[in-house]
C-alpha cells in the first residue's frame, strides 16, 4: 500500500474510461521539482470529458468515478479525499482554462519509488502551472510553495510570466511580489 | 563608567550551511525518492497527528459542554 499502488488504481481508471486524462498536482507534483514537504493528500487534476453528458457541477459529475472506486473497495473518505491505497486522493475536475492548459501540457513521468517496488507511469503538472495554480489558490502554504520554486530556480520565469499574463493572474502576482518584498521578475504593467 | 557587556552569541553559520546543504540534497532527489521519503515521514508523524486530532476533539467537546 502506497503511492505506487494509488497511481496504479488511477491509471486503471483512465484505461477503463472512468476518467479522461489526469495529472498529479499540488504538493506531490512539486516533489518533481523542489524540496519535498509533507502533505496529507494527493491532488489529481482530471478531465471528465468522458462524462460530458452529465451536469458539470460538483459531486454529480464525480458520481460515476466514486461508484467505480466503491466497487473496487475504496469508500473511506478522509477530509476531502477518497482513500486509495493509503493516500487520500482529491480529484479536481478541470474547472477553467488554466487547469485545461496545465493538464494538456503535463509532463509524462515514470516514477520509481524503490528498486524493489518498481516504477509506475504517470503525469505531473509543469512548474509554471504548479506556481500559477498556487497563485490562484493563494493560501499561505501555496505562497510558500511559490517561494520554493522561485528560490530553487525551479521554474522558467519566461514560461511562468506567460501563463500568469494569459490567465488573468497579473494582479494576484503583483500582490504576491509586493507581499514577499521581491521585485517583480515579470516586470508586468497592469493596464490603467 | 563601565560599558554594558554585550551578549556574545555562538556562530551558527556552519549549522545553517549544513541545513542548506540538506535542503539542496533533498530537492535533488528523484521524484520517486521524494515520494518514498514523504511516505516514511507520514508514517513517523502519524502518532503525532493522531494525538493532535485527539486534542482537537477533546477541546471541541469541552467547548460544547461549556456552552
Amino acid at each position: 500500500m502506497g503511492m505506487k499502488q494509488t497511481l496504479e488504481v488511477i491509471n486503471r481508471m483512465e484505461a477503463d474510461g472512468i476518467v479522461g486524462r489526469y495529472a498529479i498536482g499540488g504538493a506531490v507534483a512539486a516533489y518533481n521539482y523542489v524540496e519535498p514537504t509533507v502533505t496529507e493528500d494527493l491532488d489529481i487534476l482530471v478531465s471528465l470529458d468522458a462524462h460530458r453528458q452529465q451536469p458539470k457541477l460538483g459531486l454529480v459529475t464525480l458520481g460515476p468515478m466514486l461508484s467505480y472506486l466503491q466497487q473496487k473497495g475504496y469508500s473511506e473518505f478522509r477530509k476531502e479525499g477518497l482513500v486509495i491505497e493509503g493516500w487520500p486522493v482529491q480529484f479536481l475536475p478541470v474547472a477553467d482554462d488554466l487547469d485545461a492548459e496545465a493538464l494538456a501540457q503535463a509532463e509524462e513521468v515514470e516514477i520509481e519509488i524503490s528498486a524493489a517496488e518498481g516504477s509506475v507511469k504517470s503525469r505531473v503538472l509543469r512548474p509554471q502551472h504548479i506556481v500559477a495554480t498556487a497563485l490562484r489558490t493563494g493560501r499561505p502554504k501555496d505562497r510558500i510553495r511559490m517561494v520554493q520554486f522561485l528560490e530553487e530556480d525551479a521554474v522558467d520565469l519566461g514560461a511562468l510570466c506567460d501563463v500568469i499574463g494569459r490567465h488573468g493572474l497579473l494582479q494576484a502576482w503583483q500582490a504576491f511580489c509586493h507581499r514577499t518584498g521581491m521585485s517583480d521578475p515579470c516586470d508586468v504593467q497592469l493596464p490603467p | 563608567m563601565k560599558e554594558p557587556e554585550s551578549t556574545i552569541y555562538p556562530d551558527i553559520s556552519d549549522i545553517l550551511a549544513r541545513k542548506k546543504e540538506g535542503r539542496v540534497h533533498l530537492s535533488r532527489l528523484s521524484f520517486g525518492e521524494k515520494i518514498a521519503l514523504v511516505e516514511a515521514l507520514r508514517e513517523r508523524l502519524a502518532p503525532l497527528k493522531r494525538a493532535r486530532e485527539r486534542r482537537i476533539a477533546a477541546k471541541s467537546l469541552r467547548q460544547t459542554h461549556s456552552s
